[in-house]
């Protein structure tokens, strides 16, 4: 069986053997999954070996598109990237923007699935039907925007390079892929699975084409959408700001982290934010097939970088005791060189600031010591001196050191930063996230604090809003679409799923979807032995009330996120212990 | 005589031109036999920009052989006449026009009312 929309073809790169092969894709799993994340789940859960070593030649990468990539469905342009993860043992699906999703398509693949090691260190090249594997010595080391650089002048613009830098290559469990230079899978250490398959860097171009049916009738109506959806107010503010709109918003809301998850808000945040960073832009980037275009290109001094987004901002700035806008963008610069994630780096070495500072170990280096943040990424990075105690996340620093009740982290994957102190759902978000914790699953802040839709200090109905903002993410990036295009809906996606495959999707199929997807990656962890003990909080939670802000006084009470683990088990269909049965699995 | 206009600042690389242009010209989305290529990249740590895009210079026009390209408001190839010498795309300064199985394949401003421009989100693409 073949599909409009897809390419209905998966190349298999066997690493090892340094050969691959083009099968079909799996269409009974493109019906139930969709793509990108979901499909990409799906065959991990078929493919991987329960209990295999993360950073073994057993690990698998899956770079996957869906039925929209490589279509004008706007802001259909992000890929997949997948892997069992070094850094928490789940399983780990990061979305990376830039232009390799479409291109993969063009290429002719809805996934790659990249099997085995090399021997030594190389990269891949995709061309079409054509694969090719080079030796890579010469780049090995190097920091992954020189390597893309290196790249890019010996093959041309044509083609997309996806590369990791010193942090993949030492199997740093919060290493990234970087592609497009500045565009990351950021998340779970999946730079290192690429690291431990020796392959630098792979390389893709494609110029083949995708078909869909009534290809000028389904045209019209997407750039319809596009003009009439996306270019709205409440999407566009992100052409004009980037994510630092969402740092006014975070402290106004009492959810911007201060000093390590201590306290939040922070009196001088005008010090550093969209006003003062966006007077130094010098561009603007989208990715490929988008609408929006939220990559500020910008340059303070030598300090570049494209962003930096909310995320960086909040961890190289208040959560560091930071101001310097330059210093925070000459982190962000660094980070990615190195091929580090910056909230789990930062998140880090912010923990190791307030260990010191408490006395508990000295890390030698103190809250606002903002150069040094940026010498002890290189040394993290490079596992050298300090670095090496570091290097692991802030579960391992904390297990050996101390300081766990505030080492911010659920499954081993440091916090996203929103202090959920603030917005109580999203203790529960990070808690059943399936990769740890990560704020791309259920974003409650949306709902109990910027639309102040739900009382943000309680735990009643958390479940259900944790539940229905998973759903809709589920589905909305395994169509590959971006978090950005915020006023898309079910009929939306509905309605483009259905033009692009010709077969008609409905609403409800949509949530049945997205449904899938949260259980066939909780099916995924539970056979890795995770369940309730994992859904965790950090103690600091529980602990420490915050002192300001509109939040101040807030604590999270042990049963409140309880109660909410409990609300959330029951609407997905799971028991106390947050294990899924059997009939349940057998479904998926 | 309306032409196509590019802004180079306001692009964003999102190549939403290409895609739309290929599929109204060759049934599927299929940049590389778009009738343009407008995009960003990066470049020793400085953004740029290709932009292949047509003009309505009409140098293909002037120096095709066979006299099966003509400039009016827009430009037409007359599919029967050319034999696909590749001239015209060499002498091409903007590189837009592909050579594919012997015939020129060049943008024809979609006959005076470009999807191209409709579709660019941040109206990096003009037509006046």
């Amino acid at each position: 069986m073949t599909m409009t929309g897809y390419q209905n073809r998966v190349l298999r790169i066997d690493l090892t053997n340094r050969k691959y092969s083009a099968e079909p894709l799996n269409m009974e799993f493109a019906e139930k999954y969709v793509g990108s994340k979901g499909l990409a789940i799906r065959y991990m859960y078929e493919e991987l070996k329960p209990g295999i070593d993360a950073l073994g030649p057993e690990n698998k990468l899956f770079l996957t598109t869906g039925p929209l990539s490589g279509t004008p469905a706007p802001c259909s342009g992000k890929l997949s990237v997948a892997a069992k993860s070094p850094a928490t043992g789940t399983m780990n699906d990061c979305s990376i923007g830039g232009h390799a999703g479409i291109r993969i398509k063009y290429a002719g693949y809805d996934m790659i699935i990249f099997e085995g090691a090399l021997e030594r260190p190389g990269y891949v090249l995709i061309d079409d039907d054509r694969v090719e594997f080079h030796d890579a010595s010469d780049l090995w080391g190097r920091g992954s925007h020189e390597t893309e650089g290196i790249l890019a002048k010996q093959y041309g613009i044509e083609y997309t390079v996806l590369s990791i830098g010193p942090a993949g290559e030492n199997l740093s469990p919060m290493s990234c892929i970087n592609s497009d230079y500045y565009r990351q899978a950021g998340r779970g250490g999946i730079g290192a699975v690429m690291g431990s398959k020796k392959m630098k860097a792979i390389l893709i171009r494609g110029t083949k084409g995708v078909r869909v049916p009534e290809i000028k009738k389904t045209t019209e109506r997407m750039i319809e959408l596009l003009q009439t959806d996306v270019l709205q107010e409440d999407n566009t503010y992100i052409y004009d700001c980037g994510t630092t709109a969402f740092l006014e918003a975070c402290n106004d809301g009492g959810i911007l982290p201060y000093k390590n998850f201590q306290d939040t808000t922070d009196p001088e945040w005008t010090e550093y934010n969209g006003d003062i960073l966006l007077k130094y832009r010098k561009g603007k980037r989208g990715c490929g097939s988008c609408g929006l275009g939220c990559g500020n290109f910008l340059q303070i001094g030598e300090a570049v970088c494209e962003g930096p987004e909310y995320e960086t901002i909040s961890v190289a700035g208040p959560n560091a005791g930071v101001k310097d806008p330059f210093k925070i963008v000459k982190f962000n610069q660094v980070a990615d060189d190195m091929g580090l994630d910056t909230i789990s780096a930062g998140d880090t070495i912010i923990w190791a600031m307030e260990m010191t500072e408490k006395g508990i170990h000295d890390f030698g280096i103190r809250f606002g010591d903002a150069d040094k943040m940026r010498e002890y990424l290189i040394l993290m990075a490079r596992r050298e001196g300090i670095g090496a105690e570091l290097a692991d996340g802030v579960r391992k620093a904390s297990e050996k050191f101390g300081g766990t009740d505030f080492a911010m982290q659920v499954k081993g994957l440091e916090y996203p930063q929103y202090e959920p102190r603030g917005s109580w759902g999203m203790s529960l978000s990070y808690a059943v996230s399936d990769r740890g914790a990560c704020h791309m699953r259920a974003y409650a802040p949306n709902v109990e604090v910027f639309e102040a839709a739900a009382p943000p200090y309680t735990a009643e109905g958390k479940g259900q809003i944790v539940y229905d903002l998973a759903e809709f993410n589920a589905i909305k990036f395994s169509l590959c679409i971006c978090d950005l295009w915020g006023t898309i809906d079910y009929e939306i996606m509905a309605e483009l799923l259905t033009m692009v495959t010709g077969r008609n999707w409905t609403v409800e199929e949509m949530s049945e979807v997205g449904r899938r997807v949260i259980n066939i990656a909780r099916a995924y962890n539970q056979r890795e032995g995770f369940n309730r003990k994992d859904d965790t909080m950090p103690r600091r939670l529980a602990k420490d009330a915050l002192t300001r802000g509109p939040a101040a006084g807030q604590t999270i009470p042990e049963e409140a996120f309880n109660d909410m683990l409990d609300q959330y088990y029951k609407i997905m269909g799971w028991d106390e212990n947050g294990i899924m049965p059997q009939e349940l699995i057998d479904t998926l | 005589m309306k032409r196509l206009k590019f802004k180079k600042e306001s692009c964003i690389g999102c190549q939403l031109c290409a895609q739309v242009c290929s599929a109204m010209k060759e049934g599927e989305y299929i940049p590389s036999r778009a009738r343009i290529a407008v995009e960003t990249y990066y470049e020793d740590g400085n953004l740029k920009y290709k932009d292949s895009y047509c003009i309505l210079c009409g140098i293909c026009a002037k120096n095709c052989p066979s006299g099966a390209v003509s400039v009016g408001e827009y430009i037409q190839v007359d599919m029967d006449s050319c034999t696909g010498c590749g001239i015209c795309a060499d002498k091409c300064p903007k590189d837009v026009i592909k050579i594919r199985e012997e015939k020129a394949y060049i943008c024809d401003t979609c006959g005076g009312d470009p999807v191209c421009v409709k579709t660019c989100p941040q109206h990096a693409l003009t037509f006046e």
